[in-house]
């Protein structure tokens, strides 16, 4: 098993009076894609909104406790939430690319971040971007075309590349396939697969058969709670805890 | 199973192959009755009728395996269900091979005379019985989920070996008594190694149950009675 990259310990949300998460305990192996399960509502997107701090845009929530990377505590007030979304990326359920063109929206993230000074520098980043996100052939001779007139898989895959682009440490995945068809899906996984060689891949998936395809950990949310978390094989072919197994079966409720 | 699904009618598709098992198990059972009855009784009016309820086991098998495909491409069962999925379809593999070596042994009674001695007859029925009693057991531990019974039965098929042993031994003592006797003892020998390999079938059942059960095959080797060299 891979050395552990982040650790949360006893970490509490709350939204107002509504507490989302009660005192999760999560290890996050390194170079290892992790997939969250659980229905709507139980926390599991609010956990990984902690990751990068994403949780700081709502003015009502509150996090107690602690999430490590590296074993440095990144809710300290001081740390630089700026270059801590640098080292983790985010994808989100509906592809997102700026409405600028396919070669700008990669080139966006590392501008800011001070990275690529030079043109060519730049045209570097972004070949390498979209060739890790399997998307440079289908779009090598139309960078400058906008990013939002690709199909949905493509724009998935942008999304992606845009992540990779200033070279992070970790990607969230915040259901990144629901909005995309089969192939566009199966595109996506094997890419998960490739990038998991390089990066620490945390996905929140509603599909049982997408999280034992792409994830070597499982952890099981309930109301807010972590009930179960192992390795993904043993999650879906026997689980320890009764509620996982009904969830997984689609026993609940 | 504890809840039931929210889907009712994967429910019923996964109790409707729970079902044909149990049916494939119980048709199986007759069968290894009826020919064993068959060669102590040298009663050969009975041998085109178990050949026959073969083919409704072999039936059987093919109905759950579509079952099974079907359940698969439908629900790709996870967890307790994925267990009872593939339990069933080894399951039904291990009840078709016994039924088939319990046709194989109705097959022997043709050529048997009718004057065989007590003795010989007695310890092939001793075989005979324990193996039925076995394939009940396992059967019943299917349908009561019931892992120590299963395992029961695993440890027990050392009588199996055991029983073998002793009446391959007189078979042969009788063949050796008298060469003529040549031709009927090797389809008695063939007959007793028949029930021998129905016994490890049903402790393959046995092994499947255990899984389907707790998720983890048993540990280590089975226990081990005398066998007669190949």
């Amino acid at each position: 098993m891979n050395e552990i990259k982040i650790k949360s310990k006893n970490l509490n949300v709350y939204y107002g009076e509504k507490q989302a998460l009660f005192d999760v305990n999560l290890d996050l192996n390194e170079k290892e894609v992790t997939a969250l399960i659980g229905p709507s509502g139980c926390g599991k997107s609010t956990f990984i909104r902690c990751i990068n701090r994403m949780n700081d845009v709502i003015d009502i929530c509150k996090v107690s406790g602690n999430i490590e990377i590296d074993g440095v505590e990144i809710n300290d007030k001081n740390l630089d939430v700026v270059s801590l979304r640098e080292r983790v990326g985010m994808v989100f359920q509906k592809p997102n690319p700026f409405p600028k063109s396919i070669y700008d929206n990669i080139s966006y993230g590392p501008k800011i971040h001070g990275k690529g000074e030079t043109k060519s520098e730049l045209d570097e980043i972004v070949e390498n971007s979209l060739k890790k996100a399997a998307l440079w052939e289908e779009v090598k001779d139309r960078l400058d075309e906008p990013g939002t007139g690709l199909s949905g898989g493509q724009q998935q895959r942008l999304c992606i590349a845009r992540a990779i682009s200033v070279n992070p440490e970790v990607i969230l995945m915040d259901e990144p396939c629901s909005a995309l068809d089969p192939i566009a899906t199966a595109k996506i996984e094997e890419l998960i697969d490739e990038l998991k060689k390089t990066y620490t891949i945390v996905i929140v998936t509603h599909s049982m058969a997408q999280a034992v395809r792409v994830s070597q950990k499982t952890g099981f949310f309930h109301l807010g709670k972590l009930i179960e978390v192992g390795k993904t094989e043993k999650i879906f072919k026997n689980p320890d805890n009764k509620m996982t197994q009904d969830y997984i079966t689609g026993r609940f409720g | 199973m504890s809840n039931e699904h929210t889907v009712k009618s994967y429910e019923e598709e996964l109790r409707y192959l729970i079902d044909s098992v149990i049916k494939m198990g119980s048709l199986t059972e007759s069968q290894l009755v009826d020919s064993m009855d068959a060669v102590i009784k040298v009663d050969k009016d009975s041998i085109d009728k178990i050949i026959k309820s073969d083919d409704e086991i072999n039936k059987f098998r093919s109905k759950i395996d579509t079952q099974i495909m079907t359940l698969l491409v439908k629900r790709a069962p996870m967890a307790i269900d994925l267990r009872e999925t593939i339990s069933s379809l080894k399951i039904s593999q291990d009840l078709e091979r016994i039924g088939d070596l319990s046709k194989s042994n109705a097959k022997k009674v043709k050529p048997l005379p009718l004057d065989l001695p007590e003795e010989l007859l007695g310890n092939l029925k001793r075989l005979g019985d324990l193996v039925i009693k076995q394939l009940n057991d396992v059967l019943d531990s299917y349908v009561n989920k019931n892992y120590d019974k299963a395992k029961e039965v695993w440890e027990k098929d050392e009588q199996v070996d055991d029983l073998t042993y002793i009446a391959m031994e007189s078979v042969i003592d009788f063949l050796s008594k008298d060469k003529k006797n040549l031709d009927f003892s090797t389809h008695l020998i063939f007959a007793t190694k028949n029930l021998e390999r129905a016994g490890d079938h049903i402790t393959n059942i046995a092994e499947s149950i255990c899984f389907l059960i707790k998720g983890e095959y048993l540990k280590g080797s089975r226990p081990k009675g005398k066998v007669i060299q190949q």
